[in-house]
């Protein structure tokens, strides 16, 4: 058994190169509500990546 | 072409004047990684995308880049409000109220003017599309440092938005550059 995470995107790429560079494509997963959307900046839980080193600073 | 709205794409609230704040922030409006050389490095470099949708993506991202300009002009404006001139030339502001006042220009926060040197157009996609995923992790880490640089919770709020569209917009790039090689790979072999 393993946990499932539903935001897990498939990162396989069908044939990596050396000397080039990528990003994984996103794959649909879900959405946030509109309200929560633009409070947050994306609409995407997937890419909801908030700064979190501000007490670092 | 474009069609605009009369109204900011994300409130640009600041919940007190703060020159210095200003000071830093313009760094974001007329700096080198700043909104102005992401909207027109895009805008500039879409001609030489190779699809249809990689040319969409450059414009939509140039486009949305506008919008935070403003919102970054909006702030900056909010900052200096009022603020007395002995207050400005106390807190650093004294060099730029001598050309500007209180008046927005396209300078970084060290007074430095902003210069298309900052952007590229190789009129190589792939090429471009790297220097444009660079600039998009430059202004993350630039909204980074301005929000460590404030305690108001107001501007926090709209830099934390800006800083999460760097990345999404990093995510648009990514997929485009790979997207954009696939095709010219495809284009060799008919």
């Amino acid at each position: 058994m393993y946990d499932y995470n539903p935001y897990v995107q498939d990162y396989a790429f069908p044939s990596l190169k050396l000397a080039q560079a990528y990003v994984p494509l996103q794959k649909y997963v879900s959405l946030y509500p509109p309200e929560e959307a633009i409070k947050k900046g994306t609409v995407f839980p997937e890419l909801d990546m908030p700064y979190v080193g501000e007490k670092m600073r | 072409m474009w069609v605009y709205e009369k109204k900011l794409q994300y409130p640009a609230k600041v919940c007190k004047p703060d020159v210095k704040m200003a000071k830093y922030l313009i760094a974001q409006y007329g700096g080198p990684d700043g909104e102005l050389a992401a909207a027109l490095r895009y805008q500039t470099q879409r001609f030489v995308m190779p699809t249809g949708k990689a040319k969409a993506v450059l414009t939509d991202i140039a486009t949305e880049e506008l919008a935070h300009l403003e919102i970054i002009a909006t702030l900056v404006f909010k900052l200096l409000k009022g603020v007395p001139v002995e207050i400005l030339k106390r807190e650093g502001l004294g060099e730029y109220y001598t050309e500007h006042d209180r008046g927005l220009f396209y300078a970084d926060t060290t007074g430095m003017l902003w210069t298309a040197a900052y952007i590229q157009a190789k009129g190589d996609a792939i090429a471009d599309l790297h220097e444009d995923m660079a600039a998009e992790e430059k202004a993350r880490t630039t909204y980074e440092h301005l929000i460590n640089l404030t305690d108001d919770p107001c501007v926090k709020d709209t830099l934390r938005f800006l800083r999460e569209r760097e990345i999404v917009h990093f995510q648009r790039f990514g997929e485009t550059l790979v997207q954009v090689r696939e095709y010219m790979e495809s284009k060799k072999f008919f």
